[in-house]
């Protein structure tokens, strides 16, 4: 053995010199950025997944976007009002280029939406193009889009990073995007080589001179590469790591609370059925547990819809509608015919950290007023199967709202869209799914926030879901790494937008 | 020649229901590759663009359908490509089996470099400090998991030292330098279990030479003690050695697989996993099915070897 041991020490007199291998990798002006997982695809309208969604920011570009505040500014649109309550009118910046030099023109915002929109189509806001009644482009500049009801939050939808505008001679093989980088190589799986489009429409931008995307699946490596000097930019810094990033004097943390978890029903029989037991359930959550167990405190009691304290529709008092209240939950279960609590199960994963502790969490909780669940803890893709197909009793899920404003929460809440494994089954709600729909349809900001806070009111009362717990999302560089910002809440993931104005040193 | 038709279609059977029992058990559990891959971050697609992939997938087609046909394509050498990105499933095990087989090699030879020196060294010192020492590391070495030795030597060499890159890969012919760099870590990982297999079997094998009449003519005839040492002991006692190195080769596949992951080695354990949590069904088919064919044709090999030198076998 004294021979390996040997071996060791041999190595580790050369190490200092293998340290010089690991600089040589160092490009100036091109940084590496860690991903949690490699995209497994880069259809531009798909949802792939929020890798996916960050290497699209770098490649293309939609009508609007969101700043770092998270406020709405243009891109490839430079101005944009609404006609009356049905049309929006969109007027492009004359210089933009597609990265195959071709100007980006109305016609080519077109084309994007109706292949969103198309029979055909895989779009994530499928749906949504789909409710457009019809798209006009007066000129090479102007577009002109009718919807079929008053939708006052159309523009979030054209920010979004799931509506890129692509040229319209792209193939489904290969999209063209006007965005500030272009893939010059990949290696599927492992890392994805992008240089800056030079004739990118923002004088000065990007800043760098290229980004390489390496993928690191594991969530230790990654903090371990950061910390070694291996990447210049991480995402989904793990919570436990957090701390330790905020102590290093080379490090810095960019962590804003964002995504959140929460509880989806079955509620096509038995006590889940009741509002009130539901209700009963909301009020049991020591969400102060889920926060310190599965979160390492990084993060915060979700106890009402999920409405971020800073947007301008948050109301605190409604916030805390299912603060912990164990008397009042006994209470309406006795209510609701069940004094002694329940036997039912909670599905969730075992797949990933944060969902299993939730739910065992949840499952002590609900304990303290009799209600005995089992933990379902299947992985991931079965977990989805499972609640897609609404074979489930209580779920545990993780999500984020498709934007800032309360109408992002629809795909959670709306109990008239399909069955989905990130909204409860067999649970209607039409009072709900009236003032969300009132919400998106209504312009003035006044009428919107009592229109949303009479939602929430109606959500307290039938727990169509009930909220958790909000979780930090991290993003951790080097101090010279300057310019990169993690967007606010629900827009965290779209933060990649910002690497257009990312520089080191 | 009818013993050696045989046994070769014997092998070609296994394959064969390797593949089928990988095609239906994973198309049985439960998960939708079409809905799974729209469902990305905890977002809810529409089932109109589910139905739409799923269809353009062929996933909507009978169970026997998409065997059938599965079947067909392996017959003519066709894996299929990826559900996820089109991507040929062949061409992906192509870039990858070579990295996994290269980790697995070094691990080897790390192996053999440590384990028999080491395990001569004990045998000849038996029951002195350097054999106490050296076998109590084999067995601590034996029973720490591979992923615990990994992220230790990623926190020590990168984290603490920084010494090394944390994990990553770059091809030998981009720079054979830095290669071997990434390839230390994970290869010293693997290898650890394998060390301490190569050193107790040498350790024994040793012993067992050393009290054998051969080495007492040879030191008789006045040979001097490291000629006897490398020409009658050690050359003797590598023979069992090797074999249960060859035998190990097999099981290190699969310490690959966290190995990879621990150390973002792109070998062929990552896109398996990560085929699995997809759904990926041609990927996981291909590679499950990749690996075993490279079994049962090493065992063909041996038999047939085996078979060659002592034709009882054949009779048996």
């Amino acid at each position: 053995m004294l021979t390996s041991r040997r071996a060791l020490f041999a190595a580790g007199a050369a190490l200092p010199f293998l340290s010089r291998g690991a600089a040589a990798q160092r490009q100036p002006g091109v940084l590496r950025f860690g991903l949690s997982a490699f995209p497994p695809s880069l259809q531009p309208w798909a949802n792939t997944g929020t890798a996916a969604a960050t290497v699209k920011l770098l490649i293309h570009r939609g009508l609007l976007s969101w700043d770092k505040e998270g406020k709405l500014r243009g891109e490839l649109a430079e101005e944009w009002r609404n006609e009356g309550p049905t049309a929006w009118v969109f007027r492009l910046r004359g210089d933009a280029l597609f990265q195959n030099g071709d100007p980006v023109t109305a016609a080519d915002v077109k084309w994007s939406l109706e292949q969103i929109a198309g029979e055909r189509s895989t779009a994530y806001l499928r749906s949504e193009a789909r409710s457009i009644e019809r798209i006009e482009t007066p000129d090479d500049r102007t577009v002109r889009i009718v919807t079929k009801e008053p939708v006052a939050t159309l523009p979030s939808w054209m920010a979004s990073y799931h509506m890129p505008i692509v040229s319209r001679r792209s193939t489904e093989a290969q999209p063209i995007g006007a965005g500030p980088f272009v893939i010059r190589g990949q290696e599927r799986g492992t890392s994805i080589e992008l240089a800056a489009f030079d004739r990118y429409y923002k004088p000065g931008l990007p800043k760098l001179r290229g980004i390489r995307i390496i993928a690191y699946a594991d969530e230790n490596l990654r903090v371990a590469a950061l910390q070694a000097g291996d990447v210049d930019l991480i995402e989904y810094v793990p919570w436990q790591a957090m701390a330790g990033i905020e102590a290093d004097q080379r490090l810095k943390l960019d962590a804003v609370d964002g995504p959140f978890m929460y509880l989806t029903f079955n509620a096509a029989r038995g006590p889940l059925a009741d509002a009130r037991v539901r209700r009963a359930i909301a009020l049991a959550i020591r969400r102060e547990d889920i926060v310190r167990a599965a979160f390492f405190g990084r993060g915060s009691p979700l106890e009402g819809l999920p409405i971020a304290p800073g947007s301008e529709f948050f109301d605190a008092e409604l916030s805390r509608g299912w603060r912990m209240d164990l008397t009042r939950a006994r209470a309406l279960l006795a209510e609701a015919g069940h004094p002694g609590g329940f036997a039912t199960s909670i599905l969730s994963t075992a797949q990933y950290g944060m969902h299993k502790d939730t739910a065992e969490i949840v499952q002590q909780s609900l304990a303290a007023i009799g209600i005995q669940a089992e933990l379902r803890l299947p992985d991931w893709a079965t977990r989805v199967n499972l609640g897609n197909r609404g074979q489930y009793d209580i779920g545990v899920m993780g999500s984020t709202t498709d934007s800032n404003d309360p109408d992002g929460m629809n795909n959670l809440l709306n109990s008239g869209l399909p069955p989905s494994y990130v909204r409860s089954v067999n649970l209607r709600v039409p009072a709900l799914d009236a003032k969300l729909a009132e919400g998106r349809a209504e312009f003035a900001f006044d009428r919107r926030r009592a229109i949303y806070q009479d939602a929430q009111r109606v959500a307290l009362e039938e727990a169509p879901i009930v909220g958790l717990a909000w979780r930090s999302q991290g993003y951790a560089m080097p101090r010279e790494v300057t310019g990169f910002k993690n967007l606010p809440g629900a827009l965290t993931f779209a933060s990649g937008i910002t690497l257009e104005e990312t520089a080191i040193g | 020649m009818a013993w050696a038709a045989r046994r070769i279609a014997v092998s070609l059977a296994l394959v064969w229901i390797v593949a089928s029992i990988v095609f239906l058990v994973i198309h049985i559990v439960p998960g939708d590759p079409a809905e799974l891959l729209l469902s990305s971050g905890g977002f809810a697609p529409d089932p109109a663009a589910v139905a739409e992939l799923r269809e353009r997938l062929g996933l909507d087609r009978p169970l026997l359908a998409q065997y059938a046909a599965y079947l067909g394509a392996l017959l003519r050498g066709d894996l299929g490509t990826s559900l996820v990105d089109d991507f040929p499933v062949a061409q992906e095990i192509l870039l990858r089996l070579p990295r996994t087989l290269e980790l697995i090699g070094a691990g080897a030879l790390i192996a053999v470099a440590a384990g028999i020196p080491a395990g001569t060294w004990a045998a000849l010192r038996r029951g002195g400090a350097f054999d106490q020492i050296a076998s109590a590391t084999a067995a601590l070495l034996l029973a720490v998991p591979v992923f615990v030795v990994g992220t230790l030597l990623v926190l020590v060499f990168a984290q603490l030292l920084r010494w090394m890159p944390a994990g990553g890969y770059v091809a030998l012919a981009d720079d054979p330098w830095r290669h071997l760099i990434l390839l230390s870590l994970p290869a010293l990982a693997i290898g650890k279990g394998l060390v301490a297999v190569v050193f107790r079997m040498t350790r024994t094998a040793v012993l067992d030479a050393l009290s054998r009449d051969y080495v007492r003519t040879a030191r008789a005839k006045g040979l001097s003690p490291a000629r006897v040492l490398l020409r009658h002991v050690v050359r003797n006692a590598l023979i069992p050695v090797l074999t249960v190195l060859a035998l190990h080769m097999g099981s290190l596949l699969g310490g690959t697989v966290l190995v990879e992951y621990v150390f973002n080695w792109p070998g062929l354990s990552t896109p398996l996993l990560r085929a699995v949590e997809a759904r990926d069904y041609p990927m996981v088919v291909g590679i499950v099915v990749t690996i075993s064919a490279l079994f049962v044709l090493l065992n063909l090999a041996m038999d047939l070897i085996y078979a060659a030198l002592d034709p009882r076998i054949r009779a048996a």
